[in-house]
C-alpha cells in the first residue's frame, strides 16, 4: 500500500516535470533550438588574411571575416565573393578545426564563391538547398553567421519581401533578392539564411544600412541563382554568362517625350563594344549628348523595344531576358531607331569577358 | 473465428497505417511552415493592398535659378475608404509640392491633402482611383494591445519599396516630445520601423490596424529596434473630421455671419438713435 503509493507519487513528479518541461517552450521555439543545433555545425567561419605594407614598409597581416555554408560532403562550400578577397583563406568550422582552403571557383557578378576543404566526411555538416521560388513574405528566416568576427551566432526574422533586384560590387545585377529583418551584420556575409524547415534559401550579402550596422534590412542571394551557378564553379572555376556588348539606359515616357522620340518606353543604347556581338549585328551607340534636367545622357543610340518578341519597358528587362539563354544563343532585338524606322536584328550572343580570381586549388 | 479476427485485425492495422501515412504524409507537409509563420503570412497578405508608398516632391531653384525636381522624402500610408482616402503622417507629406502614391498593384498616382493635423501627426490625402476601387485596411482595437503580443510592420522604408517586419510590442501609452510636439500614448515596438516607415500600417496577427508607424529613437536616425506607433483609437477619433474637414470652412461661415451682423448693426443704430433721440 505505502509502495503504491511513494509509485504514484514518485510518477506524478515525473509526469509534472516532464510536461512543465514540455510546456517551458513553444512550438516556434522548439523549431529555432531544434534548426540551430542540427545546422550550426554547417556554418563555418572564413578568415582571409592578406599581407599589407605598412608606413614603414613593414609587413603586415591583415583580416578579415566572413561565414560560410557546407553545401557538400566533399568539403565545398559556399560564400560570397566579397568575403574571399585576395588573401589566403583559412576555413574554422564549428567545432574550432581549422583548415586551409582552397578557391573552387568565384563569380563577381552574383557575388558567390566556392571554397574546398579537406576535412574528414564525419565533421562535415551538410545545409540542404531549398528552394527560393516558393518563399512568401511573412515566414521565417533564420541567419547563422560570424558578425563582427564574434563567433556563431542565431539571428531570427521574417521574410520583408521577395524579387527586389541589387546591384553586385562590379555593377551587375543581381535578381530576386530576398529581403529579412533578422539581424545581419558585417562578418555575416556568407552565411546561410534558412527556412523553418532547415533548409538553405539564400546567403546573406548585403545590408542597407545608414551606419553600416543593422537596422532590420538584410539582403540574401536566392539559394535558386546559387544552384545555377555552383556545379559550373566547381567544375570550370567560372560561370559563363551571355554577352551582348552594349551599355544601355532606361527610357522612361517622360525622357522619350523630352527626346521626340517614336517610342514611349525601351532601353536606349548609350554605347556598344567595338566588335562585340551588338556592334557586330549593327546596334549603334549613343552619338550625340543632351541635358535633360541635372544630367547629360548619350542620345542617337538605337533604342531596344522587345528581345525575342518580349517587350522591354526597361534595360534590366533587357539582361534579365538575356541571363536566361547561353553564350552562343542567336536573339531576336526589336529595334527603333531616331528617323523613326524600326526593325529586328539578329545577334549571336558571345562570352561575358571576365576579371576573376584564378583558381586555386 | 479466430482467422476471421485475425484477418479483420489486419484489415484494421492496414486501414490504421494508411491513414497514419496519410497524416504525416499531410502534416509533413504543411509542417513546412509553422503556426506562426502561417499566421505572419495569412496576415501579411491580407493588409499588403491597403498599404501604399509614398514619394513626395519638392521643386527647389538651384544656384542658377534653374528649377530642378529633387526627390525629398519618402513614407507610407494606410487606405482608409475604398474610394481612395489613404492616412498617412502630416511630418511625411507636410510642404510637399506633389505626393506621388504608389500602389501595391504597381499603380502611381497623384495624391493631394484633404487634411492634415500636426498634432496628432496625422493627414488624410485623396487619390482619384478611377473604376478600381483600393483595399480598405480593417481597424484593430489598440486598447486590448498587451506588451508582448506580436505585431508587424508594413511599410516602405528609405523608400526600398513594401516591406515586412515583425516583432512584438514593447510598451503600450508611452509619451515621446520632440522639439515642437509632444505625442501622447503611442505603442513602443521593437519591429525594426526605417525612415519611409512613417505612415505605414502596424497589425496584429489578425491583419487588423492597431497603429500608425510615426517615430523613432535613434542615435543614428535608422532603426536601434524602438519605434513608436499612434495607436489606432487616434486615428478612430481624429477620422471623421480628418476626412470632412468642415471645421475649416464653418469658421469662416462663423466670421462671415458675425461680420454681417455687426455691419447691420452699425449700419441701422444710428438712424434708430436719431429717431429715439
Amino acid at each position: 500500500m505505502r509502495s503504491t503509493r511513494i509509485l504514484s507519487s514518485a510518477l506524478l513528479v515525473f509526469f509534472f516535470a516532464f510536461t512543465s518541461l514540455a510546456i517551458a517552450l513553444t512550438e516556434e521555439e522548439k523549431n529555432n533550438i531544434d534548426l540551430y543545433e542540427r545546422l550550426a555545425p554547417g556554418v563555418v567561419n572564413i578568415t582571409s588574411t592578406v599581407m599589407e605594407h605598412d608606413f614603414f614598409l613593414n609587413v603586415i597581416p591583415r583580416k578579415g571575416t566572413g561565414s560560410g555554408s557546407i553545401i557538400d560532403s566533399r568539403g565545398f562550400i559556399l560564400t560570397n565573393n566579397h568575403v574571399i578577397g585576395n588573401g589566403k583563406l583559412e576555413v574554422t568550422l564549428a567545432d574550432g578545426k581549422k583548415y586551409t582552403a582552397g578557391l573552387m571557383g568565384s563569380d563577381p557578378d552574383t557575388d558567390l564563391a566556392v571554397l574546398k576543404i579537406d576535412a574528414p566526411k564525419e565533421s562535415l555538416t551538410v545545409i540542404p538547398m531549398g528552394d527560393s521560388a516558393s518563399l512568401k513574405v511573412g515566414q521565417k528566416a533564420m541567419a547563422i553567421g560570424n558578425p563582427f568576427g564574434l563567433g556563431q551566432t542565431l539571428t531570427t526574422g521574417v521574410v520583408s519581401s521577395v524579387g527586389r533586384t541589387m546591384r553586385s560590387e562590379n555593377g551587375t545585377l543581381v535578381e530576386d533578392i530576398i529581403q529579412t529583418d533578422a539581424s545581419i551584420n558585417p562578418g555575416n556575409s556568407g552565411g546561410p539564411l534558412i527556412d523553418s524547415s532547415g533548409k538553405l534559401i539564400g546567403i546573406t550579402t548585403a545590408i542597407f544600412s545608414p551606419t553600416g550596422a543593422s537596422v532590420g534590412i538584410g539582403f540574401a542571394i536566392p539559394i535558386d541563382t546559387a544552384k545555377r551557378i555552383v556545379d559550373d564553379l566547381i567544375e570550370k572555376g567560372y560561370y559563363s554568362y551571355p554577352f551582348l556588348g552594349a551599355t544601355m539606359m532606361n527610357l522612361f515616357p517622360d525622357i522619350a517625350e523630352v527626346l521626340r522620340l517614336p517610342v514611349k518606353a525601351g532601353a536606349m543604347v548609350v554605347e556598344t563594344t567595338p566588335g562585340g556581338p551588338a556592334d557586330k549585328a549593327g546596334v549603334r551607340g549613343g552619338s550625340r549628348r543632351a541635358q535633360i534636367g541635372n544630367n547629360i545622357i548619350s542620345v542617337g543610340g538605337d533604342v531596344v523595344v522587345s528581345v525575342n518578341e518580349v517587350q522591354v519597358p526597361d534595360a534590366d528587362t533587357v539582361i534579365r531576358e538575356i541571363r536566361k539563354l547561353h553564350p552562343g544563343d542567336k536573339i531576336q532585338l526589336g529595334i527603333v531607331r531616331w528617323d523613326g524606322t524600326s526593325g529586328t536584328l539578329t545577334v549571336t550572343l558571345g562570352e561575358k569577358p571576365r576579371g576573376v580570381r584564378a583558381r586555386q586549388p | 473465428m479466430y482467422l476471421n479476427f485475425s484477418f479483420g485485425a489486419k484489415g484494421l492495422w492496414a486501414a490504421i497505417s494508411i491513414l497514419l501515412v496519410f497524416i504525416l504524409g499531410v502534416y509533413s507537409s504543411a509542417s513546412a511552415l509553422t503556426a506562426e509563420e502561417v499566421l505572419t503570412i495569412k496576415a501579411y497578405e491580407k493588409v499588403a493592398p491597403s498599404v501604399v508608398n509614398l514619394t513626395t516632391q519638392v521643386c527647389e531653384a538651384e544656384f542658377f535659378y534653374c528649377a530642378t525636381p529633387s526627390i525629398t522624402g519618402s513614407g507610407s500610408g494606410v487606405v482608409l475608404r475604398e474610394d481612395g482616402l489613404i492616412i498617412t503622417n502630416s511630418h511625411v507629406v507636410s510642404g510637399a509640392q506633389t505626393i506621388r502614391v504608389v500602389l501595391s498593384d504597381g499603380r502611381r498616382l497623384e495624391a493631394r491633402i484633404t487634411a492634415s493635423d500636426p498634432d496628432d501627426d496625422l493627414a488624410v490625402i485623396k487619390v482619384d482611383v478611377g473604376d478600381k476601387p483600393l483595399r480598405a485596411i480593417a481597424l484593430g482595437d489598440s486598447d486590448s494591445l498587451r506588451v508582448g503580443q506580436r505585431v508587424l510592420a508594413v511599410g516602405n522604408p528609405f523608400g526600398l519599396g513594401q516591406t515586412l517586419t515583425s516583432g512584438v510590442i514593447s510598451m503600450t501609452d508611452r509619451t515621446i516630445r520632440d522639439n515642437e510636439t509632444v505625442l501622447k500614448n503611442l505603442i513602443q515596438t521593437d519591429a525594426p520601423i526605417n525612415p519611409g516607415n512613417s505612415g505605414g500600417a502596424l497589425i496584429n496577427l489578425d491583419g487588423e490596424l492597431v497603429g500608425l508607424c510615426t517615430a523613432i529613437l535613434s542615435p543614428t536616425g535608422s532603426s536601434i529596434r524602438i519605434g513608436f506607433a499612434l495607436p489606432v483609437k487616434r486615428i478612430k477619433a481624429a477620422a471623421p473630421e480628418l476626412m470632412h474637414p468642415w471645421h475649416k470652412i464653418t469658421g469662416w461661415v462663423v466670421v462671415i455671419l458675425l461680420a454681417a451682423w455687426f455691419l447691420r448693426r452699425i449700419y441701422r443704430n444710428p438712424s434708430r438713435h436719431y429717431d429715439m433721440g
